[in-house]
Formats: C-alpha cells, structure tokens, sequence
C-alpha cells in the first residue's frame, strides 16, 4: 500500500508497475493486429525465443521503436509457416504483419507478444522489394549494363562465385572438366554464402575482390544448387544486384531453382538457370569459335585440294594441248620440207635430164662421125679383103692351074702374103683407133674454145668487169662525137642503168 | 608469322581468308601463302581452347597485396 507522509502519497516502483501492468491489462484485453518493419530478429539459439526489435519508418526516420518477443513454440510454428509460403525463413528487415498483445513486466517494461506473423503479408513484401529493386535499377540505368558488356569470343577463365561443398558446384566442374573436346577452362572458386540472410552481402564482398584481379578473368560466375528453393531473396536484394550490374566482366548466374526468376539473374549478362547448363553455356562458346575453325579448315583442305587438282588438270590440258601444237606445226614443217625436197629433186632431174639430153647429143654426133670414120675404115678393109681374096684367088688359081708347080714355094709365098696383110690390117685398125680418138680430142678442145669466146664476148660479162656501155639516143656512143654537151646519156652498168648529162667532151691524145 | 595473335584478330582473319579461298579469287602462288597462314591461324585458335591459362597464385598474391592493376587483358 502507499504511505501518506506530508499529504503526499507515495508508490513503490513494484505497485507504479503493477499499476500500469493492470491497467494496460484491463485496457488491451484481446490481442491485435500490427505492422511494422522487423529490424532485427534476435533469435536466442540457446533458449530458442527471440526478442525482434519493431521499428515504424517515414521516410527513412524512426518515428516508432518497440521490443517486441516471440517465444520459443511460436517462433517455430511462423517460422514453419514462412518456409512453405515464402521459401524463406523469419529473417531481419523485412515488412512483417504480426498478431500481438501488449505485454508489460516490471522488470522488462513494455513489448509485444507476437503470437503469429502472416507470411503472405511479407510474401507481398518481399515482392514489393523485389519491384522496388528493379525500379531502382531502372531508374539508374543498370538494368542492361551487364547485359551490354562484349564478353570474350570464348570465356575461358572464370571467377567463381559458390562453395566448395555445392552440388551445383560439383555439377558444373563435372561438365567443363569431363568435356570431350578438350576444352580448358579456368576457374578459381571465391566461396560465398548463397542463400539467407548475409549471403547477399558475402557474394558482395566476393565480386569486390574479383575486381580487384578481373583482368584474370572472363567472366564470373555465380553457382548454387541442391540447396533447395529457400533463401533466395537475397538475388533480390538491390545493393547485389546493383554490383552485378555494374561489374566490368559478364556475370553468369546458375542458380538452381523453381521459382521466378530473381532480379540478380535478370540483370546478370546470362541466366542459365542450372549450373550444369551454365557449364554447357560455356562449352557452346567454345563450339562457336571451334565449329567455324574446324568448318575453316575442312573448307580449306577442300578448296585447297580442289583448287590444285583443277591446276594440275589446267596444266596437263595446256601440256597436252602444247603438244599436239607443237606436232601438227612439226608435221606442217616436215610437209614442206618433203615438199621443197620434191621440187628440188625434180628440178635436179630435170637438170640432169637436161644436161644428159646435151651430152648425148654430142656423144651422138661424135658417134655418128666414129661410125662413119669405121664404116669407111671397114669399106677399106673389105675392100682390101676382097682384093686380097681376088688376089688369094687368082693365085689359087694361078696355082691350080701350076699344080704340079711348087706347091711348098706356093704355100709359102700364100703365108707370107697372109701375114704381111694381116700386119697391115692391124696397123690400119690402130691408126684407124688414134685417128678417132685424136679426132674426139680435137673437137672438144675447139667446143670449149668457142665456148669460152662465146662467154668473153657477152657484154654482161663485159660489164661485170667493170666496162660500161654508153647509150646517147639510143645508140651506142663509140666515140666523143656521139655525145653532144647537153645530151642525155644512158650508161648501162651490171645491175642497172645511170642516167647523165654530159658537160663537155674532150679528145684524148693519141700516144 | 612471328605475331601472336589474339584469338579474336586469329579467327576474324582466318574467316577472311577462308572466304577469300571460298570465292576463288586467289592465285595458285598466293595461295600456298595463305595456306600456311591459315593453318597457323588454326593452330592458334585450336591452342586458345585446348591451352590453360590462369595463374592461382599469380590472383592470389594479388589479391594479397592489392596490386591488382584492373586491366583487361586478351
């Protein structure tokens, strides 16, 4: 009870706090409905309640701030509740609507006892953060600036951004080290939280230091997976997804999950969703550049090959073609050489023909004049056999008609005779022979002599030498007096004629 | 020959060539050239695939000491 002491009563802290305990008791008699921003959890592991501190903001300012607890079965009911709806567990800063009471205790003062949280109300919240996010982004022109970056022909080195343990991780390694063209990559692991609370600052802090050595880089990616769907509003989260979008190397996300798509992959350069399709994002690089390569060189083997064979065939149709040229204009040559070889002949024959026709000519006269030179030589031998024979006779007779003369005296006298004719007969045939012969000679001697003269006397000849003929008129000038001063003469020379005038003439003086 | 060049100036000259050789319009005697070149090109974009690069310890001395210059490199 309250003393009195000098009109004034006075309390005790513990009956002002009773006070106020009953009366807050009498006046809040049901519990209520509130909303309010839940700054911090302050979930006590050991005992399991938590103390989450409620605070009201207008425009950025604290104008509310209450303590607030959750005791240890009621925090595991929401919290259940908030995984099924918002795949993400009760967590700080965010929007919450609460079903409390006021609760007063003399030693802890004023909070409220939060009995249930709806999760579909921080469901909208946490969409609405997540459009604010991309408002933001919008706004500051980042939504495409990662998008827009020109990344590497193939990305070869890439900062990853996950945890060792990660399934999604282990997927990735398993398709970019198994690849069976023999792609290299590098990638360097920068382990970060993925999910929850702190991750978005953790995965924060890692792109900072990835910066610091991007030129090893070509890109980063961010891995999770087998982790489930809880967690992820982090992705949404806009100082991430600010970092992600102002990063200098393309950031390509493989996050790993069912629900819509979060705002750091739509801002990242490439979602591809799964980590394995990540992996095979990156080997179809490799195929970009390797398919065209390859395609390079098949095309050049073949054009190359192709292109040589047309050559080579060029080459042996210009060969083939030089050659049956070069044949024909052989052959052409040959034709005409058989043909000159022909004429020549022929026009040989005919000279031969000629000559022959010449010689025999005079071997027919010189014939005829021996035959008749013979004729009259064998007139006189038989002439002379046939007077011997008269004379043989007359003596045969003669003879006969001495038979009883001597026969021996005649026989012998008969064989002189014989024999001195027959001397002459031969001596008239040698001399017979030499005569011709001789005569043979002579002739000869004399065509060759007229021949000779005949030639000394052609004026072509004549002015080979050197002599000329000149004309005055028409007629041969001998002497000065057919060369009048004035007239016009005409000297004929070897190969042609001089027209002249004369000047003047002079005699010459006879020796 | 003795330039190495970056993958991409390597493919971009090989397409060109490739298609130089595709309309024909090379000499047989440029052509062994550009063959040779080609094939060069080839090997170099065939290398940047097949070839490591990165340096662990090279970013982690970096990451270090801070002294990462935050050039890109090709």
């Amino acid at each position: 009870m309250p003393e009195k002491l000098n009109d004034r009563t006075i309390f005790t802290l513990s009956e002002v706090a009773a006070s106020i305990r009953k009366t807050l008791a009498d006046r809040y008699t049901s519990t209520f409905w509130v909303k309010a921003e839940m700054n911090k959890l302050n979930l006590y592991p050991q005992s399991g309640h938590c103390y989450p501190d409620l605070v009201e903001k207008t425009d950025g300012k604290i104008v509310a701030e209450l303590r607030s607890t959750i005791w240890k079965e009621d925090f595991q009911r929401i919290n259940a509740s908030f995984m099924n709806v918002l795949h993400e567990p009760l967590k700080s800063g965010i929007s919450i609507l609460l079903c409390a009471r006021i609760s007063f205790s003399p030693l802890h003062g004023l909070s409220l006892a939060i009995i249930d949280i709806d999760p579909s109300y921080s469901l909208g919240e946490l969409e609405r953060e997540k459009q604010q996010t991309l408002e933001m982004l919008r706004k500051e022109g980042l939504f495409l600036s990662n998008k827009s970056l020109v990344p590497a022909v193939i990305i070869k080195r890439i900062a990853v951004i996950s945890v060792q343990t990660s399934k999604g991780f282990s997927d990735f390694r398993k398709v970019i080290d198994g690849n069976g063209w023999g792609y290299r990559f590098f990638y360097m692991l920068f382990p970060s939280l993925l999910q929850g609370e702190h991750a978005a600052e953790a995965m924060i802090a890692q792109l900072k230091r990835i910066e610091k050595v991007r030129h090893h880089f070509d890109a980063v990616a961010i891995i999770r997976g087998g982790g489930g769907d809880v967690g992820l509003s982090c992705y949404n989260d806009y100082n991430l997804a600010r970092e992600i979008a102002m990063f200098p190397l393309p950031v390509i996300t493989g996050i790993g999950h069912s629900t819509n798509e979060t705002v750091a992959e739509m801002i990242s350069f490439k979602n591809a969703i799964t980590p394995t399709e990540l992996a095979d994002y990156l080997i179809q690089k490799f195929h970009n550049f390797s398919v065209p390569v390859q395609r390079a060189c098949d095309v050049i083997i073949n054009r190359f090959a192709a292109r040589m064979k047309d050559e080579k065939l060029r080459m042996l149709n210009f060969a083939r073609y030089f050659k049956s040229v070069t044949l024909a204009n052989l052959a052409a040559g040959r034709g005409n050489l058989q043909q000159e070889f022909r004429v020549l002949a022929q026009q040989t024959v005919r000279l031969f023909q000629v000559s022959r026709a010449n010689h025999s000519l005079i071997l027919s006269e010189l014939r005829k004049n021996a035959m008749s030179e013979i004729s009259a030589g064998n007139r006189q031998i038989s002439q002379a056999g046939f007077s011997f024979k008269k004379d043989v006779l007359s003596l045969i007779s003669h003879a006969a008609w001495r038979v009883d003369g001597n026969l021996s005296q005649l026989e012998k006298a008969a064989r002189r005779s014989l024999s001195a004719d027959q001397l002459r007969l031969e001596e008239a045939v040698h001399g017979l022979r030499q005569q011709t012969t001789r005569f043979i000679a002579e002739e000869n001697h004399t065509l060759n002599m007229i021949e000779k003269n005949v030639d000394l006397m052609n004026p072509v000849n004549l002015l080979n030498r050197g002599y000329s003929i000149t004309l005055a008129g028409g007629r041969v000038v001998r002497d000065i007096s057919g060369a009048r001063e004035g007239a016009e003469l005409k000297t004929l020379v070897s190969d042609g004629e001089i027209i002249s005038i004369v000047k003047n003439t002079h005699k010459t003086e006879q020796p | 020959m003795k330039e190495q060049p970056s993958y991409t100036e390597a493919f971009e000259e090989l397409q060109e060539i490739v298609s130089e050789i595709e309309q024909g319009d090379i000499s047989v005697d440029e052509l062994s050239d550009k063959v040779k070149r080609a094939a060069f090109l080839i090997k170099t974009c065939k290398n940047k695939l097949t070839s490591t690069e990165g340096d662990v310890m090279a970013i982690l001395r970096e990451l270090e000491t801070g002294e990462g210059t935050g050039e890109k490199q090709d």
